[in-house]
């Protein structure tokens, strides 16, 4: 195996278009550990960890451009995620360890795809996209669409994951996970939920994506259609809790993690509802 | 092969390295600084964490070719003229170790925390470790020798 540090994206899409069997490492806290166990054996390992065109968070007019080697710790010490936009913050908080947080990217969390990845339930409620570029070709793709439709929408070979971007949201971000004390503990639940409210304190806005509740992280749809338009208080979040219980029903239908789930939801959906009140 | 450049303890090395070396293979074969430990090889254990540019980093996960040009602090590096770090004094008068096989990773990974932090809390301090195994001490002692370490910094 040859490893090659990349200066630019430039450089290391040309690198990716040179050679056969290559990946990219960007902090290497999936990857290193998949080649060690044998499960990828690539020819030629492209590092991007001192890209510094990719480890950049920039404000653009309306929109929030992450840089896809941006770390954990450099969104945790940002201060652009601040006020409605801190559970994305919380979410990078709650991952692994301060050595996984300082090495392991936004850009590796949502390529390795793992449905714990924990980055990608809020970028779903922000409703972002990711930018892939190759060499000749540059495509914008919903995160969601990235891992409902991944035949379609997934990255290619000679594709490297440049960007992560979305809109200033109106709303509150939240995020819960289980199992907030054990720090390395994978989250097996997480719930992102943006919620804007009106002067009525009516549901005026809503986007609520899950991780672990089923194969990828996704779009919690019959849960937004529940809560939109309904005065927000304990009694909505309670009928919520059961709303998305009865989905968890179907879609883990025969799963032996079922019970289990079904129960540990509630108080990770409590958590992240009751925080938009905040 | 390939040549990297790596400052270790703040000495200057210019390497020919085999290409799918580790940092922690760097370290431990080439330069000898054995002071980093292997344990679990996945980024679970903590025992071969090494500050890197400023950041505790689990060295297993981290390809050496990526540390080009990067400034590392192992246990080594911490010894100032003969002196103890702060750190490693309240570790010996906390009675923080036994085996002393995690010693060397929590010991960096107190160091980078403190090197930030304000006036921690034991919480804090837990959670600036939590990416650190200890099978023998229980943790409460490897937490009170942090508290001191930081007493002893700022002469409290
Ligand atoms: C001990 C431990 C604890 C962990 N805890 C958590 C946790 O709590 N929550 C969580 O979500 N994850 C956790 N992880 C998993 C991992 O740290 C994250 O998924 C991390 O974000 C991966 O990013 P990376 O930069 O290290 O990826 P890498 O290992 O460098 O890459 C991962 C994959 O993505 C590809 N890739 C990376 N960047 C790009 C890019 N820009 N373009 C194209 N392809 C790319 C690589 O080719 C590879 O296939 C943990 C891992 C460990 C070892
Ligand atoms: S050996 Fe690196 S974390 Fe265990
Ligand atoms: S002192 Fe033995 S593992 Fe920590």
């Amino acid at each position: 195996m040859i490893v090659k540090q990349a200066k630019s994206v430039e450089d290391a899409l040309e690198l990716l278009s040179h050679y056969g069997n290559c990946k990219i490492i960007a902090g290497g806290t999936d990857i290193i550990i998949q080649m060690n166990e044998k499960k990828v054996q690539p020819k030629v390992l492209i590092d991007i960890s001192k890209v510094e065109e990719l480890k950049k968070i920039e404000e653009d007019g309306d929109f929030i451009k992450i840089g896809s080697a941006v770390t954990y710790t450099d969104i945790i010490e940002s201060s652009i995620f601040e006020g409605n936009l801190s559970g994305f913050k919380k979410a990078c908080r709650l991952v692994g360890s301060p050595q996984i947080r300082n090495r392991g990217t936004i850009g590796g969390n949502i390529v390795n795809a793992s449905p714990a990845a924990d980055s990608v339930p809020p970028l779903i409620a922000l409703g972002a996209t990711i930018i892939l570029e190759s060499k000749n070709n540059i495509r914008e793709v919903k995160v969601e669409d990235y891992f409902s439709h991944s035949e379609t929408f997934g990255i290619r070979e000679y594709e490297i994951l440049t960007a992560i971007r979305f809109r200033k949201p109106k709303g509150v971000l939240t995020f819960a996970k289980l199992g907030l004390r054990k720090a390395l503990a994978i989250s097996r639940i997480s719930i992102a939920a943006l919620v804007e409210l009106d002067k009525d304190n009516k549901v005026s806005f809503v986007r609520i994506a899950s991780g672990s509740i089923g194969r990828y992280p996704m779009r919690e749809h019959e849960l937004e259609e529940f809560l939109q338009g309904k005065v927000f208080d304990d009694a909505v979040i309670d009928e919520a809790v059961k709303v998305l219980q009865g989905v968890m029903d179907v879609r883990l239908a025969n799963r032996s993690s079922l019970p289990y789930k079904r129960r540990a939801v509630e108080a990770v959906l409590k958590e992240a509802l009751g925080e938009v009140r905040k | 092969m390939i040549n990297i450049k790596l400052n270790v303890n703040g000495k200057d090395y210019s390497l020919e390295i085999e290409e799918d070396k580790r940092l922690i293979d760097v370290l431990r074969e080439d330069l000898r600084f054995t002071g980093v430990k292997e344990g679990c090889s996945e980024g679970e254990c903590g025992a071969c964490s090494v500050i890197m540019d400023g950041r505790i980093v689990n060295s297993c996960l981290v390809m050496a070719v990526q540390a080009n040009g990067s400034s590392i602090v192992t246990v080594e590096g911490l010894v100032k003229d003969g002196e103890l770090d702060p750190v490693q004094r309240a570790f010996i008068e906390k009675g923080a170790t036994q085996c002393g096989y995690c010693t060397p990773g929590f010991i960096m990974a107190a160091r980078a925390f403190l090197n930030r932090a304000k006036d921690p809390t034991r919480e804090e301090i837990r959670e600036a470790i939590s990416g650190n195994l200890c099978r023998c001490t229980g943790y409460n002692k490897i937490v009170d020798a942090i508290e001191e370490a930081y007493r002893y910094e700022k002469g409290i």
